[in-house]
């Protein structure tokens, strides 16, 4: 009796000591399965849950995860994995090689897979041995480790896929830092700390995500304590956040741009020289000024400075309101600039548009939601929009698709032979050096046909409560609670 | 009475069905497409046209809309094309936390407005009417989201008494259920207390001046006795179908309400649903909003005939 009264009081101890900490989201994760997810805040929570392949550093250097080494051989088509031994899905089955080939397979066959596209350089996966793991490639293909570094590198437990189908979204089991145990869609997602992590027990016991999906709301609940960490915060709450003694401000270069696309196929834009007078008149600074606080970079290309393909040769240009009406040539340019709803957005498209006006250029807003801005991007139904990107590690992920003929976030339709082999040969170059110097020149040609505008490369804003120790800025941007505590 | 609701039933059927077709046609006029959200900014053109076949939305428009009637029969609202859970588990999941902000709400509204309504027709003119007066303009002015954050800010930061925004539910913790429902109710019944407010001053005035209240008067009833027993029962007619207007009205103003207190019901889905354009949930939503508005003025017919006998001779 005496004893079983001391293990019940030790058991109330230890849940009274248990360490919940609470992460406000921007959104409420859609869809929890690394083959289905198409939206940044997913990573978020997906990034604890799943062990990846290979990991990023606060550099960026790809480090290892659950590989712990790879080779790469046969002029850059084969890539050999060693995988960590003695890792446990949350499941309780063992990770070894078949596991990581049955997700590299899942990710490039099932139903909906938004992989696929990352992957269509995969020939086949192979398992040597219960921990060695080859990827043959078609054809050399360098962002590879880069593009396992997220989504497409994570690991999911077969036995659970299988089990759970198209539900496994719903019930995401994998090897990570901290488990799944429940959700209610927009209230919370919550994981437990798993125990018997390879890499050691997370230090809190409970991750509790809840989506705030206005950044006013999301700050109020930093300051009021429901939530410890929001991510991101609102450029303009950086002083608030910077000067209460109970918080601190997470400020750091992000991987991802924002700017103004463009469409080359159809008037006014289809003429060169109006997206060249369009582009001259903006002015980077202001916008990083006025629009962003000061929490973004002025920008020039798609490669955010602290990126390893980020080059001091492709300069950020002044505004040129000399070079613009002399582009314009005396003729009139009236066009709509099409962007979706939110504060930054709006205000963002009022200062371009009083840029453009600086020039004699006149351009109406067009405000319409996000999937409507998508929708008419694919069809080219629009003058100029504003949209910006997320940032991938690899430089590849910031240009190909984007500006090679037919390329999936080519909203421009822009298409040049010369360009579309430049990327090409990038992809298939190993070394960086040698990529940057083929990008460069690529970029040149872009810059000068202007079918999109750079503007800002955007920091990443996390607020945290002063007691949250151990958080790391890794550039992707994504928060990894492995070694966070309370104190 | 029977036969008054019977009749007021059976001449929903016909409504409901254009309901059904407004709502099928309304979410297929809206921009955008669903698989372009699905797949976000990834998607490759092959990965779009496999996803839209996969969803049926390459279907004839009127095959798409018998297929979903027949479902509907069934009671089998489809399934989401978000994150695949059943649209109808979705919908109960989360119209009981609205059902309960809202009732908490209208507790609210009729606390408030009942007294002050009764208050300021009894004593026209005075300093209080004008003051309750002040207090209906203002709650009929100020907007949802700011009160809603007014309140965040008061009662959350400064000084810190209640959370600033969640939800648990009654059954898991009663205390908490109540503390967090707190300041929602109270931004979404401000508005209501002030419409009715003015309602039940006006209707009550305009009773107070009727002949039967002066005979009622003279015949020596006390005055309280002729407010409560004769006056007021006449005014509540009107009030009442203001009453089930606002009530129907709630579902609206939670949505917003929602937003701000991150409260998971009804309104929240409806606009999450909107923004990721999960079709099925958008029209199961919008059907039961439709269906508890005819629910609601069912209710408020059948408490006519209660109030009024001149309505169930009809």
């Amino acid at each position: 009796m005496r004893k079983t009264l001391i293990l019940l009081s030790l058991a109330l101890l230890s849940a009274a000591a248990a360490e919940t900490l609470t992460v406000g989201l921007d959104a409420d994760p859609p869809k929890l399965d690394p083959a289905l997810s198409s939206a940044l805040v997913d990573r978020q929570v997906m990034n604890q849950i799943f062990d990846k392949l290979v990991d990023l550093d606060q550099n960026l250097k790809i480090v290892p995860d659950i590989a712990t080494s790879w080779k790469v051989s046969n002029g850059g088509l084969t890539y050999t994995f060693k995988i960590r031994t003695g890792v446990k899905f949350h499941d309780g089955t063992a990770l070894d090689a078949a596991a990581v080939k049955y997700s590299l397979d899942r990710n490039m066959t099932l139903e909906g897979s938004v992989r696929k596209n990352e992957l269509s350089s995969v020939k086949d996966v192979k398992v040597i041995d219960p921990t060695t793991v080859q990827i043959n490639l078609k054809q050399p293909y360098g962002p590879l480790l880069g593009v396992l570094t997220d989504r497409a590198g994570m690991i999911v437990s077969p036995k659970a896929a299988e089990k759970a189908g198209q539900d496994f979204q719903n019930n995401p089991v994998g090897s990570g830092p901290f488990e799944f145990t429940s959700r209610k869609r927009q209230d919370n997602i919550t994981l437990t700390a798993n125990t018997s992590y390879w890499g050691g027990a997370p230090k809190i016991d409970k991750l509790v995500y809840r989506p705030f999906a206005d950044g006013d709301v999301r700050y109020a609940n930093l300051l009021s304590g429901a939530v410890q960490v929001i991510t991101p915060f609102d450029p303009k709450d950086l002083s608030k956040i910077e000067s209460n003694p109970k918080f601190t401000a997470l400020n750091f270069p992000g991987l991802g741009f924002q700017g103004i696309w463009f469409n080359v196929t159809r008037a006014p834009f289809n003429n060169k020289a109006f997206r060249q007078a369009v582009a001259a008149t903006i002015d980077r600074d202001a916008v990083v000024k006025v629009i962003m606080n000061g929490t973004a970079t002025p920008a020039a290309g798609p490669f955010a400075p602290g990126t390893p393909a980020f080059s001091t040769a492709i300069k950020v240009p002044k505004p040129d309101l000399a070079r613009a009406k002399q582009k314009l040539g005396g003729k009139p340019l009236t066009f709509t600039l099409l962007t979706a709803p939110g504060a930054l957005s709006a205000q963002s498209a009022q200062l371009y548009q009083a840029m453009f006006a600086q020039a004699g250029i006149n351009a109406k807003i067009e405000q319409v939601e996000f999937g409507t801005l998508l929708d008419r991007a694919d069809k080219h139904d629009f003058d100029a929009l504003m949209l910006g990107w997320s940032g991938r590690p690899d430089p590849d992920g910031n240009i190909y698709d984007f500006f090679v003929t037919g390329g999936s976030n080519n909203q421009a339709g822009y298409s040049n032979k010369t360009v579309d082999s430049l990327l090409a040969k990038a992809r298939a170059q190993s070394a960086m050096s040698a990529r940057v110097a083929t990008y460069n020149v690529a970029l040149a040609t872009i810059l000068d046909d202007a079918p999109y505008a750079w503007v800002y490369a955007p920091n990443t804003l996390v607020g945290l409560s002063k007691n949250v120790t151990g958080l790391k800025p890794i550039p992707d941007g994504i928060l990894r609670f492995k070694d966070v505590d309370l104190k | 009475m029977l036969s008054l609701a019977l009749r007021r039933l059976l001449s929903t059927v016909p409504t409901l069905l254009i309901v059904t077709l407004l709502v099928f046609a309304m979410v297929k006029l809206l921009p955008g497409d669903p698989a372009r959200l699905i797949l976000g900014q990834e998607a490759t053109p092959q990965a779009l046209a496999e996803l839209r076949e996969s969803l049926g939305l390459n279907r004839p428009l009127p095959t798409q809309y018998f297929s979903w009637l027949g479902d509907l029969l069934h009671f089998n609202l489809g399934v989401s094309l978000t994150d695949h859970s059943s649209v109808s588990a979705l919908i109960l999941q989360k119209l009981p936390v609205t059902m309960e902000l809202a009732v908490f709400a209208m507790l609210i509204s009729l606390t408030i407005a009942l007294p002050a309504g009764i208050f300021s027709a009894l004593r026209r003119g005075s300093w209080v009417d004008q003051f309750l007066t002040l207090f209906a303009l203002s709650g009929i002015s100020l907007p949802n989201f700011f009160l809603g954050i007014l309140l965040i800010y008061l009662f959350s930061i400064k000084l810190a008494w209640i959370p600033a925004s969640g939800y648990t539910s009654l059954l898991e913790n009663p205390g908490r259920n109540l503390l967090l429902l707190v300041l929602p109710a109270i931004t979404l019944g401000v508005n209501a207390a002030a419409v009715l407010t003015r309602y039940l001053r006006a209707s009550l005035s305009e009773t107070l001046t009727q002949d039967y209240v002066r005979t009622a008067h003279a015949k020596g009833i006390s005055g309280a006795r002729v407010t409560t027993k004769h006056a007021l029962r006449n005014a509540l007619i009107p009030f009442l179908t203001v009453f089930g207007l606002q009530l129907g009205g709630l579902l609206g103003g939670t949505v917003i309400t929602e937003q701000i207190f991150s409260i998971p019901g009804f309104g929240r889905l409806m606009v999450d649903a909107v923004f990721t354009r999960d079709l099925p949930v958008i029209q199961g939503v919008v059907l039961v909003s439709a269906v508890a508005v005819f629910v609601v003025s069912f209710l408020v017919d059948l408490s006519y005939a209660a109030v009024d006998p001149r309505v169930r001779y009809h």
